[in-house]
């Protein structure tokens, strides 16, 4: 290949160097049909074909995210993917089981969960990674098995007995592992953002969110207390009133709840995009938290709504916004990158990563 | 001629190549491409909408398609034949079916499946998981919201008697430890812990005019400790999470925890009234009347003017309709006053 060497030319603004926007074209009803089909398979066969249900799920989702004028694909294997759910669900049930009992067993449950969790997280990571292409070109993660035991294990612990002061960093690291592993073919990725940056955005939302009650706190419902103590002295409380005060409590915590969650997303995701290069290229990711939490509430209510059938055009709407959010600003030509040696993967680490809800977000 | 973008596998370079069908070969050709392969050796991608679709090759090259249409005209002069989930998926009657089916399915798995598994899975659970929940369930509460009994001991020992006297019609007298407690924010209530434990507050003791009444609120929370209620509500909540969770996880975790309450509610009102009767025929085959906890029941919605939330009413079944059924089954009590 003519372009293998990095040395770009000194050419600027040719067409190749633009920034490229990832573009998502599924469509709600399209994916409906898909989505309808599978999930009347995956209950009919008992959840077995649930496997490749979710393979196709993928397929659909890379393949209308397009960078570039290509495609992503997505080329896990069912079966993998079927006895890594397997895994998961006798973890999970153990889990449950021994959180709710709290028995002497419980620990060694969680010992054992805690043991086997980084190794099984790492494998998810390579998993989704080795079976994620671009123009026919692999990713690969090559963390280690002792880092991911460092990322998870030690800063998990140090996060416990700090009461999660320690939390934003054990974030970053735990991208750091993510992203500096990651290679693209032979071209390998790299994150730079500080803890400190992490750091910022979790206390900005604390103190929104501390601000946030203090002022409901003293203005709403501190002046409708005060009032149902007079009436109480006076020997009848309006019941009206504490019907307004509970609601107003409510509203205020589901308001808090909605928006705090995709706020963070937004905040964290573009600091995390934003810091990742693929070799020299950059990447840029702009969501807006109004915007998104715009999106989680309607399709939240829709849902709900719908029964659940709204479910497909959920998705589609959130991948959609979320894909086209981002772009690629090319250092040099995109089209000079190699692939790696194969390699062969279990879907395990991934499946039990999902199913406990671990968020890797990608 | 189909247009395609051709990539070798080993880099991301695009090679625009046309695919035309020779016999039963392939013919890629384009720029730096020029190979001919036998169809059989080529896998194709199933649709998925209008994404992209690819001709693979047994190298790892491919041949990435946007031209859906051209691609379709161009297999069916191959022996290519679409697979069958591809052809449901496109089938409009398919997936209206599929639409009408999922949904039956949730409604009975919900309606029957869930109880049913839940009241089965409650019957087989070892005993010694439901032990060691209401032991760590009483642990907590003693902390929190349990304060040690006002009430004197002779009083407790001859409620406890009068309770372990009372014949069961499935033989025997209750193995249910009884318990007594004060709670200033839970006020009147009795509750049932999974193993069968029954916990006594203060309050209710002292509401009752007399301990028949006492006894009928008892034997209502037999009712709950016969039918195994405390473990098939854990399972229920449990299942219901579970679900949601999986299957709405990926667009919001938030929601995810709304249905376990709504269901919790819901079928809590079922036992209730499961409970009600367990109790009704329990008095009756004891020679009191079910209205005895009707009137139990009056006396605890004198106690909670409107609608209180904490205590033996709260989640229940609406308090008039549960007294009227109880009522009815009574031989021939005058209701109170």
């Amino acid at each position: 290949m003519e372009n293998v060497s990095g040395s770009g030319s000194p050419k600027q603004a040719s067409p190749a160097r633009a920034p490229q926007p990832l573009s998502f074209t599924g469509k709600g009803g399209e994916y409906f049909g898909i989505w309808i089909v599978n999930l009347l398979l995956t209950i009919v066969t008992l959840g077995i074909y649930s496997a490749w249900a979710k393979v196709r799920r993928l397929q659909y989702f890379y393949r209308h995210t397009q960078l570039a004028g290509s495609s992503f694909d997505f080329h896990g294997s069912p079966i993998k993917i079927l006895i890594g759910r397997v895994i998961a669900l006798v973890m999970l049930v153990c889990y449950n089981f021994s959180v709710r009992l709290q028995s002497s067993m419980t620990l060694v449950i969680l010992l054992i969960v805690a043991v086997v969790m980084p190794w099984l997280l790492r494998n998810s990571f390579r998993f989704r990674l080795y079976n994620t292409s671009w123009r026919g070109t692999r990713f690969h993660f090559r963390g280690s098995v002792a880092g991911s035991y460092r990322v998870f294990l030690l800063n998990g612990f140090l996060t416990l007995i700090t009461f999660y002061v320690m939390a934003p960093f054990m974030h970053q690291r735990l991208k750091a592992y993510q992203h500096d592993n990651s290679y693209f073919g032979r071209t390998q990725c790299s994150f730079h953002a500080r803890a400190g940056q992490f750091y910022l955005i979790y206390l900005l939302l604390l103190a929104a969110m501390v601000a946030f009650f203090v002022v409901m706190g003293v203005a709403g419902v501190g002046s409708a207390l005060s009032t149902m103590v007079h009436q109480r002295q006076a020997g009848k409380v309006d019941p009206a009133l504490v019907l307004r005060t509970v609601l107003i409590l409510y509203g205020a915590l589901i308001l808090v709840g909605v928006s705090i969650g995709p706020t963070f997303r937004a905040l964290i995701t573009n600091l995390i995009w934003n810091n990742t290069r693929v070799g020299e290229h950059r990447i840029e990711c702009n969501l807006s938290p109004l915007i998104l939490i715009w999106i989680s509430v309607s399709n939240m209510v829709l849902i709900v709504l719908t029964l659940g059938l709204f479910m497909p055009w959920a998705a589609v709407r959130l991948a959609k916004y979320q894909i086209e959010s981002m772009r690629l600003v090319p250092a040099s030509d995109l089209q000079e990158f190699e692939a790696a040696e194969p390699e062969s993967l279990g879907a395990v680490g991934e499946e039990t990563a999902t199913v406990f809800d671990f968020d890797i977000s990608l | 001629m189909l247009q395609a973008n051709y990539f070798d596998g080993r880099s991301t370079r695009v090679h625009v190549v046309g695919v035309s069908v020779a016999g039963d070969d392939l013919v890629i050709a384009g720029e730096g491409v020029n190979f001919r392969v036998p169809f059989a050796d080529v896998k194709v991608d199933e649709r998925l909408g209008l994404a992209p679709r690819s001709l693979r090759f047994k190298d790892g090259a491919f041949c990435e398609i946007r031209d859906l249409d051209s691609l379709d005209t161009l297999l069916r002069s191959t022996a290519h034949r679409d697979g069958p989930v591809d052809r449901l998926q496109r089938s409009l009657r398919f997936v209206l079916f599929s639409c009408v089916a999922c949904v039956l399915i949730a409604v009975a798995a919900y309606r029957w499946g869930l109880p049913w598994a839940a009241g089965e899975g409650a019957k087989h659970l070892p005993p010694v998981i439901g032990k060691t929940l209401s032991v760590q369930t009483l642990k907590i509460l003693d902390g929190a919201i349990l304060t040690p009994s006002k009430i004197d001991k002779e009083r407790q020992e001859a409620l406890r008697t009068k309770f372990h006297s009372l014949r069961l019609q499935e033989g025997g007298t209750p193995s249910s430890a009884l318990l007594f407690r004060g709670s200033p924010q839970l006020g009147a209530n009795a509750f049932t812990l999974p193993d069968g434990t029954i916990i006594v507050l203060d309050e209710l003791v002292t509401a009752m005019g007399d301990d028949q009444q006492i006894l009928a609120v008892l034997a209502h929370e037999l009712g709950h400790v016969h039918g195994r209620h405390g473990l098939q509500l854990l399972l229920r909540s449990s299942a219901v999470g579970a679900f949601w969770t999986f299957y709405i996880g990926d667009v919001s975790s938030l929601l995810a925890a709304a249905p376990a309450a709504v269901v919790e509610a819901k079928y809590s009102q079922e036992l209730e009234r499961q409970a009600d009767d367990y109790g009704a025929a329990l008095l009756l085959h004891n020679g009191l009347s079910p209205g005895l906890l009707a009137d139990a029941l009056q006396k605890l919605t004198e106690r909670h003017p409107g609608a209180s939330k904490a205590g033996f009413l709260s989640s229940h079944p609406s308090t008039d309709e549960r007294m009227r059924r109880l009522r009815l089954l009574s031989p021939s009590t005058p209701p109170i006053e």
